[in-house]
């Protein structure tokens, strides 16, 4: 492992060891710190973001749904605002939201018993009777700042204009329509059931990277030749599950050869484990990544956020490896986890790419090159769709064309329109 | 049209057989049925004789500027359920029909009327048809019955408008978020729905963005468009279509195109003013910045139809000059019997592919063209 993973690795370990002794308030402000400064990145921001979700479920005070939802979106548009370049924090926020809005409305059913599995649709939410007059709950800053794109109509069908549904005659209001004012009795029911759903979610998180890892053996074939830019955890877990079972080579590129400090090659950990299951590996520099190219049978990468349209947000320079397989036609393979795959377009920023530190490249004792040079570091690159041939899932292998689907099963179109960059307190 | 006419001397009198052959092509399917329904020894015409739909449907169409051409053919096929007596259900889904192929007939540009007639259609069947199973149990709708139905869509003809209004409000508010801080939006065709986007965006304290229009000379809608959002403060700069591909390449500040349309088709591809093709494949070609080409549109726009064969245009049923056959040579475009049957040329439309299209932003969020057939799958 990298050592600047262990840098950081500590100081999210204390804070979810410390979730519990600790006001969730202070958790939230340190996991916010950590996070301006970096020190939780990539995957663990969604295990961060979903353990501090838990707390705020578990310890903040609310009596109905609507409060518990403006109470979430709030702190989690604190978290994503403290991250922009983290689609990932939205990404759980929403499917914690949705998780609410489906036990509401299971509650509700039950309640009135109308028993029903998995209500998916809003229009399964909003109340057949007006419900018992009671003081409208108090407004939640996120949801009156933002109450425009919560209250957007929504509805999967194209005969929604033509429908007797009540809930279109007012979109635009759509907002203040109480979701399901819960009886003091089911918050309890509720609460657990929401810990429950958000358990289950830091399970699938931790579980992905091995459920993608065994479509491994379906993807690579015996005597392939496969390039793997800058392995992150997840194409490491893979590549060596297709170990156990195949007889490959993999190329590693990556940006420095030799790593700086420990003098130790990169991934010297995977190679290791790759070499004691007989699968060759070389590291390439990734300057020297096009020669290679023509010998490649397929380039894998893994993914840091997958976006609506299919485009994808990864390492820097990956975008190179793709681009020059798209000129030798050789197939790119995206692994994606599905709390990766976020609802939303790419923003311009994440078009244009990240800039790092690029401390890396000059050093500071080379006072002319400081000072006459302009030095950009990219540390992220966006792939655009057309480039990318096949997302594997933990829940198997999809095509472009089946993203949609797929994010319609895990968000709800309320919480899609729920957006965390806008909503400013 | 499959087989190959050879072709004789153009004369207009063969051209106008073709003309009236398309028409016959683009009403076909309609006019079957009810033709059969006429040999039925019914009490068909006798009431409704002095009811026009197409006057209806040209007259609330000249009525309200606001409202959407398939609004218009949805509402004027309400007026014909209101004044119909009350007859059998599969009766009135005859006559239903008819009345939507006459419509269909005295358009030259049938598709937005063909959208809104074939959702109002299908929402029609849908109450002959079974109840599902369990499946839909915990739906808020119970199906209505055919009579409820008739019933419901008689009495809030009203409520559809207001509906179709306020989705073009959320269309605003998911179009808005596309529009950047400190960027420039290129548009064109004086669409309803993107001025109002631009406008929405324009509230936003937040975005500073400027606005280049094209605009053709003497085109009323699109300088209508221009006036409104100078009103409203934006900074707008209008050129001539000619000048497009010039701006994209200099104009390195353009990170949205939007554009309206007037019909989405199956498969994503959106026929649309004249223009619109030429403009999408321009974004996609001319290099530098990242430039995305958004479509929007209301889900009441969206036809069942799949275009696959060329001439696009024409296939789909559109009656426009079709200079792709050369068959308008010698013939005089100012006669008035020719100019009833043509799209005049300000109203013209093109076929632009979903392969150019970044996205389609509709009242129910900002859609990837594979995912209208979704949405039409729902309907069926």
């Amino acid at each position: 492992m990298p050592p600047s993973q262990t840098n950081y690795a500590p100081s999210l370990d204390k804070l979810i060891k410390s979730l519990k002794s600790q006001p969730y308030e202070a958790s939230i402000e340190a996991l916010i710190f950590l996070l301006k400064r970096r020190q939780v990145k990539g995957d663990d921001c969604a295990v961060a973001t979903a353990h501090i979700l838990l707390q705020v479920v578990a310890r903040s005070k609310w009596h109905d749904v609507d409060q518990l939802l403006g109470r979430v979106q709030s702190v989690g548009s604190r978290l994503a605002r403290a991250a922009p370049h983290e689609p990932v924090i939205g990404n759980i926020v929403r499917r914690v939201l949705g998780l609410i809005r489906d036990e509401a409305s299971e509650d509700r059913n039950n309640a009135d018993d109308l028993g029903s599995d998995s209500a998916s649709d809003i229009q399964s939410l909003a109340p057949t009777n007006p419900p018992p007059q009671r003081p409208a709950p108090t407004p939640v800053l996120m949801r009156s700042n933002t109450a425009a794109p919560v209250g957007l109509q929504v509805s999967k069908s194209m005969f929604n204009i033509l429908s007797a549904a009540t809930n279109a005659d007012t979109p635009m209001t759509g907002a203040s329509t109480p979701l399901s004012q819960a009886q003091p009795a089911s918050v309890h029911a509720l609460r657990t059931e929401v810990i429950n759903g958000i358990e289950e979610i830091m399970d699938e998180i931790q579980q992905a990277d091995d459920q993608i890892a065994s479509f491994a053996d379906i993807q690579i074939h015996p005597g392939e030749y496969v390039l793997a830019y800058q392995p992150t955890k997840t194409v490491e877990r893979f590549l060596i599950k297709a170990a156990t079972r195949r007889r490959f080579t993999v190329f590693i590129a990556s940006i420095d050869p030799i790593e700086a400090g420990t003098g130790e090659k990169p991934y010297a950990a995977l190679r290791k484990k790759l070499n004691s299951h007989g699968v060759t590996t070389i590291n390439l520099a990734s300057n020297g990544l096009m020669a290679y190219i023509p010998r490649v049978n397929k380039v894998i990468f893994g993914a840091k956020v997958i976006y609506q349209n299919g485009g994808l947000l990864v390492d820097s320079g990956a975008c190179i490896a793709a681009q020059a397989a798209r000129e030798f036609l050789k197939p790119v393979i995206v692994l994606g986890a599905i709390y990766k795959f976020c609802p939303e377009d790419p923003s311009d920023e994440a078009v244009i790419g990240e800039l790092g530190n690029p401390s890396s490249f000059v050093s500071y004792a080379d006072g002319p090159e400081v000072e006459a040079l302009d030095i950009e570091n990219t540390v992220a690159d966006y792939i655009p769709p057309s480039l990318v041939e096949m997302y594997i899932t933990n829940l198997g292998p999809q095509t472009r064309h089946h993203l949609a689907s797929i994010l319609a099963d895990h968000y709800k179109v309320e919480d899609i329109g729920y957006s965390l960059h806008d909503g400013e307190v | 049209m499959l087989r190959r006419i050879p072709l004789p001397p153009f004369s207009l009198r063969t051209f106008y057989r073709l003309i009236h052959y398309h028409h016959i092509m683009a009403t076909d399917e309609e006019t079957k049925p009810s033709a059969a329904t006429q040999g039925l020894p019914v009490h068909t015409k006798a009431q409704n004789e002095d009811f026009n739909i197409v006057a209806t449907y040209r007259s609330l169409l000249s009525s309200d500027r606001e409202i959407t051409m398939p609004i218009a053919a949805i509402e004027s096929l309400i007026e014909f359920l209101s004044i119909t007596p009350y007859v059998t259900s599969m009766e009135l889904v005859e006559k239903v029909k008819h009345q939507k192929a006459l419509l269909l007939a005295s358009a030259p540009n049938p598709l937005p009327i063909l959208a809104g007639a074939d959702l109002f259609e299908q929402f029609l069947l849908r109450s002959l048809r079974p109840p599902p199973a369990a499946s839909s149990s915990s739906n808020l709708t119970e199906p209505m019955s055919f009579d409820q139905t008739r019933e419901h869509l008689v009495a809030n003809k009203q409520l559809f408008a207001q509906r179709a209004q306020a989705a073009r409000d959320n269309i605003a508010i998911w179009g808005a978020r596309y529009v950047s801080d400190e960027k420039v939006v290129l548009t064109a065709g004086g669409s309803r729905t993107v001025t109002k986007i631009l406008l929405r965006a324009a509230t936003d304290q937040s975005k500073h963005f400027k606005v280049i229009y094209i605009l053709e000379p003497g085109n009323t809608r699109s300088q209508a468009a221009v006036d409104e959002l100078r009103q409203a403060g934006l900074e707008v700069e209008t050129i001539v279509p000619n000048k497009v591909a010039y701006v994209l390449a200099n104009q390195k500040k353009i990170n949205l195109v939007l554009v309206g349309t007037e019909a989405i088709m199956q498969n994503g591809g959106i026929i649309s003013g004249m223009g619109t093709a030429q403009l999408a494949a321009l974004v996609r070609a001319i290099p530098g910045g990242m430039k995305r080409f958004y479509v929007a549109a209301e889900t009441h726009k969206i036809v069942r139809k799949t275009p696959i064969a060329y001439p696009i245009v024409a296939k789909m049923g559109v009656r426009q000059r079709d200079i792709t056959r050369f068959e308008n040579l010698g013939v005089d475009l100012d006669n008035e019997q020719v100019k009833e049957q043509l799209l005049r040329e300000s109203d013209e439309v093109d076929y632009t592919d979903p392969e150019l299209i970044d996205g389609i932003i509709t009242e129910q969020g900002v859609k990837m063209t594979w995912q209208i057939w979704e949405l039409v799958d729902d309907y069926i």
